[in-house]
């Protein structure tokens, strides 16, 4: 008798609910960091900026009560509709890029072979350096007048525009930088390509497919949890993005740079936050983008239900 | 199993509640002070931290010295880096503020609304601080609602640095761009600017947007904020006049993308600078930039003169730092001495005379230094006297406009008015509002985030 | 949509499927369209990471340069100099940096791993009440922005005593991490039931099954987890700007900070000075992964058949 006989038979004995709190127990043995954690450093954190979001808080003084006040203003701050804007912009702009490099790049790292690891190593390197460090970087780079970007766009007679001053371009060229970091992603979906049985590939071939009939109606659906989960992580951190701009454009004694295009919704949050001092403005603002990411998530998983395949087992 | 699941959730459960309680947040307090000492001769021991100063060259390590020996017996550690709000909120936080912070002037006024540094009234008092010898315009960017917060340390002023062969080629006179003129400096700007195949070739001249734009409001006579600090006065149609001339400056050239582009790629520090490589005809400027210049490019055709009002005198807007501190300082006699010392004219002679010598054994002229103290400056410029011209002509004019400068009174709300006011130029320059717009915008913002703060200081009395 | 029943299962193989597939031969046809195609793949790759890697020589050959070539864009600097490297070492504790850095990112990568391989654990085999909605509310974490909770938690380290110390910037670790627990979660749903239950009933211990059997198989996905987040350890800004407060208890990314304050924009545009400061920071953590890439690499091909 198999092991999941066995469970089924002991499953109508009176013994089954013995057993459901034997693995209740165990499981909740497991779960207890994650548990623990949640409740110090989510539940109660959640609790309290709730909590903060009602007053008028600058770390120096007490909290101290003001209503709805932060609320009302959040939604007449002509800065919050901007920044939102540039937000969801930005990520509209960089998810599926993003999702397209990295399967690109995976697609032909899962052909190299031996080669792969090398070049893995070169995707990576970007990732290694300090988001500070390529804020700068962007900034050196992308330079309207002398930059390499432009240099090299003039080789093909196209006349590069000001990157980091043109607010028409500021996003498309933070976008372009952030691609620079595609490899966690690349990483994944390679990892998920290479479980791709090789039978699938073979079977298609021998039906006749061609290569982006294979890719794009075989490969693609095997993948696609994968894919899901970086099409959703990378909207989440595209909802959240701060730092590579930050350092570009609202760094220490940057206020030339200081540019309306780039400013994004958690840069907005922070300034309010550590350069006015207002907390609890600030903590009504982060309720408002867990709302949003909430509930831009929660849409991506409805889509994904009829989308993504997953290999016969759980889903959600 | 159960069992020990149980327990698990029991020792969970507490560990939850006391991280739970003891991270019940409360303010630090706001300020105290005082029962303190002040008194000049009292022996001061302990320790002193201070945050926020980061300065390695003989002006500050020389005052640096003469610091440490007046304060024998106290231990002074000086933290790295600028001084970082966020750094120094968490110290606050922690309840464990450093002793003396040392801070941007424009930073004064929203950390002296909230209670987080002390007033100055009884430090200046005990170790007779000469208040009077402070610069007006530096002690009214450190003073709310009649008190002194900051001891006033440097003074930055403009000072107009053109390319003196640049001038000439075009026939411009020096007149021209020093702001006295309007419709002169808009000529010249196009006069003197060239253009090559991918853009900018020469700025003729940069307005310097958007930091000068009080500057230049003052330049035309108006005020951006009220003398008490309360009202914002951002739209006035003097100020709406100043932003769309300074910005038509960009505009005449190309636009401001592309000037600011060609800025960026300047080797701004170094020998090729702009200057030197005759890239650009005019620009007001801080006077510390003379050094740089003087520095890597002794030999750049330079012209020097005061920022003129429009159709009057010279004016600079003034800035500098301040030394403040903390509410619940650890040590604030130590603090209240070191920042006397700091700032004292035997500081500052001694320092000036430092820096003089480095600079002769590098054979290269002293160029003066502006402490924000009248007397400290007047015992310091006899010594300026070796320069030859043009430098010469950049050290009277820096001294010149040292004696007329004016700035933004302290108030609650700096940061947001800074922002607000940087917004408004910056929405101009990219095209996206015009004047009138961007800065009615601005003049909201800015009241409103006037109001909050003066509201909120009101209800702490 | 390809049929899922007609395939084999997916996963690391069965010894006995190894043996099989080893006695199969395969005809070695020199398919002339496979080279081509190995050709431009490894052209493209080769260009791409040259795309890739160029900023980061631009970063190398600048941080050579004295100030006035910094912005020449050559990438064989004209005048070659050491001195920068001397100065950044002369003027920063950077040696310290690095050995505070490389702490914070062992501990934060070690506990992260193991609590949401535990995590992950539960929700990837166990069965209990509630288990599809508890796993919601951790992918719901995940959705939280930091900004969120970064208040608060900075008063529960507070209250502990905790700030101005390394503790904040790893100690959460201890209780796993959202995105990691999905990660290893969705890994760990991809192997057959059937290898634990075969553990169990062999009468191991419910840890001993954990870290006998899942840990085991798991090790592609506990790299990735570890890779990952040695990556974020090392460059993670925010928390030391919140909690350190001593120049000697700087990570790399809070000193980078304060040396691009005293010789970037607010000092004198010593770009010389931060580009080598850079470099200095992010060489050894490309020797890590240099290293560690390999054992990725033979994580992955022990952990199955790639086909």
């Amino acid at each position: 008798m198999t092991a999941a006989g066995a469970a089924v038979v002991a499953s109508r004995r009176p013994g089954r609910r013995r057993m459901h709190r034997r693995e209740s127990a165990a499981a909740f043995l497991f779960l207890s960091p994650w548990l623990i954690g949640f409740c110090v450093f989510t539940a109660w954190p959640l609790l309290y900026s709730a909590i903060l979001s009602f007053t008028d808080y600058d770390v120096i003084q007490d909290p101290s009560f003001i209503g709805g006040e932060n609320y009302a203003q959040l939604v007449s701050d002509p800065k919050v509709l901007t920044s939102l804007g540039n937000t969801l912009a930005y990520t509209a702009l960089m998810v599926p890029l993003h999702v397209i490099a990295a399967l690109g790049l995976a697609l032909l790292l899962s052909r190299a072979g031996r080669a792969a690891g090398v070049f893995r190593t070169a995707f990576f390197l970007p990732k290694m350096t300090p988001p500070v460090a390529v804020g700068v970087l962007f900034l050196l780079l992308f330079n309207g007048q002398k930059g390499v970007v432009n240099g090299v766009l003039s080789w093909f007679g196209i006349p590069g525009p000001a990157w980091t001053t043109d607010p028409a371009w500021v996003k498309p060229g933070l976008v372009l930088m952030s691609l620079w970091s595609v490899a966690a992603s690349v990483v994944i979906l390679l990892a998920a390509l290479q479980a791709v049985p090789r039978e699938v590939l073979d079977a298609a071939a021998v039906d006749g497919a061609g290569f982006w009939r294979r890719t794009f109606g075989v490969v693609v659906p095997m993948i696609s949890p994968a894919l899901f989960f970086v099409i959703v992580v990378s909207t989440i951190a595209g909802l959240q993005t701060f730092d590579e701009a930050y350092a570009a454009f609202f760094g220490a004694g940057n206020t030339t740079y200081g540019n309306d295009a780039a400013l994004f919704y958690v840069i907005y949050l922070f300034q309010q936050a550590f350069q006015f001092l207002h907390m609890g403005y600030a903590s009504a603002m982060a309720w408002l983008l867990f709302v949003l990411i909430m509930a831009v998530t929660i849409v991506q998983v409805v889509l994904s239900r009829r989308l993504v395949h997953y290999e016969g087992r759980e889903s959600w | 199993m159960r069992a020990r699941a149980g327990r698990k959730a029991g020792a969970a459960g507490v560990l939850a509640l006391a991280l739970m309680a003891s991270g019940c947040a409360v303010g630090t307090g706001g300020a105290s002070g005082e029962h303190v000492d002040y008194s000049h001769d009292r022996a001061l021991h302990g320790e002193l931290s201070i945050m926020g100063f980061s300065g390695v060259d003989e002006i500050a390590t020389t005052r640096m010295d003469d610091a440490k020996k007046g304060l024998k017996g106290v231990t002074v550690k000086a933290a790295e880096g600028d001084f970082d709000l966020q750094q120094f909120l968490s110290a606050v936080a922690a309840g464990k503020p450093p002793s003396l912070i040392y801070v941007s002037r424009n930073q004064i006024g929203s950390l002296a609304a909230r209670g987080a540094i002390l007033p100055l009234d009884q430090c200046i008092d005990g170790e007779q601080i000469p208040k009077g010898d402070f610069i007006p315009s530096a002690l009214a960017q450190v003073s709310l609602d009649g008190h002194v917060y900051g001891i006033p340390e440097f003074d930055s002023v403009q000072i107009v640095m053109a390319n003196r062969t640049l001038l000439d080629k075009s026939g411009t006179k020096l007149s021209d761009v020093n702001g006295s003129d309007w419709d002169a400096m808009s000529k010249a700007a196009t006069a003197l600017s060239a253009h090559s195949g991918s853009g900018l070739s020469v700025i003729g001249v940069d307005s310097k947007l958007p930091e000068f734009l009080p500057l230049w409001a003052k330049a035309n006579g108006a005020d951006l904020i009220s003398a008490d600090g309360r009202k914002a006065q951002l739209d006035g149609p003097k100020v709406v006049e100043a932003l769309t001339w300074a910005a038509s400056i960009y505009k005449d050239q190309g636009g401001f993308g592309a000037v600011k582009a060609f800025r960026d790629s300047a080797d701004f520090f170094g020998a090729g600078n702009q200057f030197a490589t005759g890239t650009l005809g005019a620009m007001p400027m801080e006077q510390w930039y003379v050094n740089v210049l003087n520095d890597v490019s002794p030999d750049a055709p330079m012209a020097f003169d005061t920022v003129h009002a429009r159709g009057g005198g010279p004016i600079a807007f003034a800035s500098g730092s301040a030394w403040a501190i903390p509410a619940k300082s650890a040590n604030p006699e130590a603090a209240c001495r070191f920042a006397r010392i700091m700032t004292s004219t035997q500081a500052w002679m001694d320092a000036a005379q430092a820096r003089a010598d480095a600079r002769a054994k590098d054979g290269k002229p002293f160029t003066g230094v502006l402490t924000g103290n009248r007397a400290a400056d007047e015992k310091i410029k006899p010594m300026t006297a070796g320069a030859a011209a043009p430098w010469s002509s950049a050290i009277a004019a820096m001294y010149t406009a040292d004696q007329h400068t004016f700035s933004l009174p302290a108030n609650p709300a700096d940061a947001e008015f800074t922002a607000a006011m940087n917004d408004a130029v910056n929405a101009v320059l990219n095209g996206q509002k015009s004047p009138k717009d961007a800065l009615a915008a601005a003049q909201k913002q800015a009241q409103q985030a006037l109001d909050k703060g003066w509201a909120a200081l009101e209800r702490k009395k | 949509m390809v049929s899922t029943t007609a395939l084999p299962r997916v996963g690391p193989a069965t010894p006995s499927e190894l043996a099989a597939a080893s006695t199969v031969r395969r005809p070695r046809r020199p398919d002339p369209r496979r080279i081509i195609g190995r050709i431009l793949t490894l052209t493209a790759l080769a260009g791409l990471s040259l795309i890739f890697i160029y900023p980061f020589l631009w970063l190398i050959s600048a941080s050579f340069k004295p100030r006035g070539d910094v912005f020449d864009n050559r990438l064989i600097p004209r005048t070659f100099t050491l001195d920068n490297y001397v100065r950044v070492w002369q003027e920063a504790p950077v040696g310290l940096w690095l050995l505070n850095t490389l702490v914070v990112t062992v501990l934060a990568a070690t506990t992260v791993t193991l609590s949401s391989a535990m995590v992950a654990w539960a929700f990837a085999y166990y069965r209990f009440p509630g288990r599809n909605v508890l796993f919601g509310l951790v992918l719901a974490t995940m959705m939280l922005p930091g900004a969120v909770t970064m208040i608060p938690t900075f008063l529960i380290w507070n209250g502990v005593g905790a700030v101005g110390t390394l503790v904040p910037l790893w100690a959460q670790n201890l209780f796993g991490s959202a995105f990691y627990i999905f990660l290893l979660r969705q890994f760990l749903l991809g192997i057959p039931r059937d290898y634990f239950d075969a553990a169990r009933v062999d009468g191991a211990g419910h840890m001993t099954v954990f870290w006998r059997v899942v840990l085991p198989l798991a090790r592609p996905a506990l790299a990735v987890t570890a890779v990952f987040e040695v990556q974020a350890a090392w460059t993670d800004l925010m928390r030391g700007l919140i909690y350190l407060r001593d120049s000697s208890t700087y990570t790399i990314p809070r000193g980078l900070k304060a040396l691009i304050d005293a010789f970037g924009f607010g000092g004198e545009w010593h770009w010389e000075i931060i580009v080598t400061a850079s470099v200095i920071t992010t060489v050894p953590l490309l020797i890590l992964f240099a290293v560690a890439q390999r054992q990725i690499v033979q994580g992955l091909t022990a952990g199955g058949l790639k086909g």
